[in-house]
């Protein structure tokens, strides 16, 4: 008796669990068809995630006002992730570095570089210094090789600012990956290359000089314990790139009408002013595709464009 | 030193122990130290701020609200995942069992080989760990909970069917034998003899697989699937750390609350161990109370159902157009796969080798040296030694704090640890070893201090009678009875350290996984194809080391 009790109750308990499975389907399905009507932004987190949490609060809301759709932003974990998530059209606009903008583009055909920042055009890396480290700031390129047998962290792995260019100009000054002491790191982010120099866990690290800036201006740096040591050359960075898929769902021009409010930003209206600034920008200027041949070449020669 | 010769001169234990220290030091040679640098004593700073912010964690009550939400899905995730592992554990597990094909079945020797085959088969998803699984659904279904769901249901469905079907066959099968050879059909046969049997110790495992999951839920987060593991990431990466010691705590509890409750379920299940390695299943003391479980299962179905609803899983995506669109790409992407890298791959693989060692002997020889103050009768009750001479009290802090430091090591995430130990390592796989080492002691700990609990009493009675002393009850009756369950213990959390030490690796430790981590963030598919591949042939290798250590040990005790 007690042993069909127990076969009865194991088949009991699978009907009931079958059925719920399919329960939450008619909702998520819901769900998704809401979604469909929601213009979804993300970023790469190059900065500490809860200051972008804020930045990406406010354009979110500008840009619904602007374009009279639903906008949200989806933040995701790293750089990799969120060329995945603009690939697999979770998101359908994303604020790429130089690399990940190239990236993205080739996984997606018909995807725009749209616009970018008045600095992007001309952006430049700096390699900062914990004082104790004895390393003084450059006068040329030639003189990188005095990274050689220090400690050194860059970015995240992706970072166009933070890794890929830096260790492009290392290399054209003769310093390769296995020239630091022990392993060069990878802090994830430029804010925590700036935390992880200063407190010297590295000797030296390497970052977009925007961020150095502003954190600067901030006053978030401790200058007495760490200090500018050399500045790139030019090159473009950051930028926007749109999914071609928003023009079946808002329209064919819907592209231009992004990148007309983006470029509409102005630093007179208290509002937009502090979303530019959260930017670090002046304004937003058009950009193209092929302002990032450079970067697609020396993606190619570090490797981390195949 | 050939190896037939040693057979005669000495123990196989002895053999064996010399090899695993030998691997050791070569692990540690690898490794880098005594050849370069590896402490970066520039960033103990950072780790002191890290260790300060666990005595003052924020609690303001807008984090505290993120914490919860995030608890919730990390929870709800582990609920979903569980039921989806459990059904294709039951259904695959009989499948896979040898009874099924013998006896249910009758199989000939033709279909027997298909027995085999479905058996071997099996060992591919178990081989991959979960955040692989969970990277790969990411490129097809997008940041969907579903992702999450299934990279644990996936891996942890081949491991529950392999469970089930050991346990199946091991069932003394008397009784389907009989109600066979009288002439009940087998299938009728089987569903009312040998699975209400084995019953008990299918729910007990399942219970295990749910503790499982909760860490897996936890790491998953890494990967941007939400939850605290997420959480915790962020405020890592944004270095806030009162922030981070929230979310560990809260993690901690879960972790803490799922491990109660499993264990107050198994002691009412009579079963005494969470995973009964190489030892038979013993009738049990309180079976009789057993059938009271059945009143959980309403809570259980509810449970489930509210998970469901809680994260949504959006299952139209498994078979959408979309998912098959980009299933197809990333296939063509990865082929032809690109073997030129092979060569740059055997030094990795030897990296990877030698961290899953050294977390492994990190993890063991902590473990064991928590594990005996962790359990309740070792200084405690004094049933295992002589009786406990001065106050009680130290015992009871020595016992509270083994079970929080064990408990907080297996809560935390091994990249999470492996991240804290990069303030003061430099990257590669020491790093790694030291947080795959950690998270894992706080594992072994605690099955080590289950098999204390677990001793048969009669042999150290006998000692004790005979006025041997408490260091003499150790050396001879503790020590023997607990060590051949110790080290198999150790060799299986080896097999799943070999396993993780890709999500350690993904975070910037050595070894494969940062290989790995190169390849994704380059979108290198054809590369990234021959590196798991390299992976699976790894993990194998190991699986079969470890069996055939097991064996020749079981064999010689």
């Amino acid at each position: 008796m007690k042993k069909l009790l127990v076969s009865g109750f194991l088949l009991l308990s699978l009907l009931p669990l079958a059925a719920c499975s399919n329960h939450s389907s008619p909702s998520s399905s819901a769900n998704s068809a809401a979604q469909a009507k929601t213009f979804v932004t993300g970023a790469i987190p190059d900065q500490d995630p809860e200051k972008l949490q804020r930045l990406y609060g406010k354009l979110s809301s500008y840009l619904e006002q602007e374009l009279g759709v639903a906008v949200s932003y989806q933040p995701v974990t790293d750089y990799t992730a969120a060329v995945t998530a603009f690939k697999v059209g979770d998101l359908d606009m994303v604020w790429f570095g130089g690399l990940t903008g190239v990236q993205a583009r080739l996984q997606v055909p018909g995807a725009e570089a749209l616009s970018q920042r008045d600095i992007d055009a001309r952006f430049h890396s700096v390699l900062i210094a914990n004082k104790n480290s004895a390393l003084k700031p450059m006068r040329d390129a030639q003189e990188l090789t005095n990274l050689k047998g220090r400690t050194f962290t860059f970015g995240s792995e992706s970072s166009t600012s933070g890794r890929l260019m830096p260790q492009y100009f290392l290399q054209q000054a003769g310093v390769t990956l296995t020239d630091f002491k022990g392993q060069a790191g990878f802090s994830k982010n430029h804010d925590a290359t700036i935390e992880l120099v200063t407190a010297g866990t590295y000797d030296a690290g390497a970052l977009n000089e925007q961020v150095w800036q502003k954190r600067l201006m901030e006053g978030k740096i401790d200058q007495s314990r760490v200090e500018v040591i050399w500045r790139s050359p030019e090159y473009y960075d950051y930028h926007w790139v749109i999914n071609p898929s928003v023009k079946q769902r808002f329209g064919e021009d819907f592209p231009q009408k992004v990148q007309a409010a983006l470029m509409k930003l102005d630093p007179t209206v208290p509002e937009q002013k502090e979303i530019l600034e959260l930017f670090g920008a002046e304004k937003f200027i058009a950009t193209k595709n092929e302002n990032y041949a450079q970067i697609e070449q020396v993606g190619r020669e570090i490797g981390k464009i195949k | 030193m050939t190896k037939p010769a040693s057979r005669f001169f000495i123990a196989p234990s002895l053999l064996w122990g010399l090899v695993g220290l030998a691997a050791i030091a070569l692990s540690l040679w690898q490794a880098g130290l005594f050849r370069q640098a590896v402490f970066n004593l520039n960033g103990f700073p950072l780790l002191w701020r890290f260790v300060v912010a666990s005595v003052h964690p924020d609690v303001s009550r807008n984090l505290l609200d993120i914490t919860l939400r995030a608890s919730l899905v990390t929870l709800a995730y582990a609920v979903c995942g569980t039921f989806f592992s459990v059904v294709i554990g039951a259904v695959a597990g009989v499948f896979c069992s040898e009874v099924w094909w013998l006896e249910v079945l009758q199989a000939n020797h033709f279909r027997y080989a298909g027995f085999q085959i479905i058996r071997a088969l099996l060992a591919f998803p178990r081989a991959i760990h979960e955040l692989i699984w969970g990277l790969f659904f990411l490129n097809i279904w997008g940041l969907d909970p579903l992702v999450a769901v299934v990279a644990i249901a996936i891996p942890f469905g081949a491991i529950t069917a392999k469970v089930f079907s050991e346990i199946l066959d091991e069932t003394p099968r008397q009784p389907l034998l009989a109600l066979i050879n009288s002439g009940v059909a087998p299938l009728a046969a089987f569903l009312y003899t040998l699975l209400p049997q084995a019953f008990l110790n299918l729910l007990s495992y399942s219970f295990y697989r749910f503790e499982c999951s909760i860490r897996a839920a936890a790491v998953l987060g890494i990967i941007g699937a939400g939850g605290l593991g997420y959480e915790i990431l962020l405020s890592l990466q944004s270095l806030r750390y009162e922030q981070l010691w929230t979310f560990f705590y809260a993690l901690f509890f879960l972790n803490g609350c799922v491990d109660f409750a499993s264990a107050a379920l198994r002691t009412q299940l009579g079963c005494a161990s969470r995973i009964d390695l190489n030892a038979h299943h013993p009738p049990s003391r309180n079976r009789q109370n057993s059938h009271r479980i059945f009143g959980l299962f309403p809570i259980a179905i509810a449970g489930v159902a509210l998970s469901f609803w809680y994260i949504q899983p959006d299952f139209s995506k498994v078979w959408s157009p979309r998912s098959q669109q980009l299933f197809n790409q990333i296939v063509q992407a990865s082929l032809p796969l690109d073997f030129s890298a092979l060569p740059h791959l055997m030094p990795l693989s030897l990296e990877t080798v030698a961290m899953s060692v050294l977390a492994i002997a990190i993890a063991a020889i902590g473990g064991l040296l928590l594990a005996f103050p962790a359990t309740q009768n070792f200084f405690l009750l004094s049933r295992v030694l002589n009786r406990y001479r001065g106050d009680r009290l130290l015992p009871h802090v020595m016992l509270a704090t083994a079970r929080i430091v064990l408990l907080l090591c297996r809560a935390i995430p091994a990249p999470i640890w492996a991240l804290v130990a990069l303030y003061v390592l430099f990257p590669g796989i020491l790093p790694g070893a030291v947080g795959l080492g950690l998270h894992n002691l706080g594992i072994l700990g605690r099955l080590f201090a289950e098999v204390i609990e677990n001793l048969e009493q009669p042999p150290l009675e006998a000692l004790k009678a005979g006025g041997a002393p408490d260091s003499l009850v150790f050396l001879y009756g503790v020590l023997p009875l607990t060590m051949p369950r110790f080290l198999a213990y150790t060799l299986y959390r080896w097999e799943v350290c070999m396993r993780e030490t890709v999500i350690v690796g993904l975070v910037g430790a050595g070894g494969l996984g940062r290989a790995l981590t190169e390849q994704l963030s380059s979108f290198d598919y054809p590369s990234l194809g021959v590196t798991l591949s390299a992976f699976l042939v790894l993990t194998f290798l190991v699986d079969w080391i470890s069996a055939t250590v097991r064996r020749s040990l079981r064999a010689s005790s």
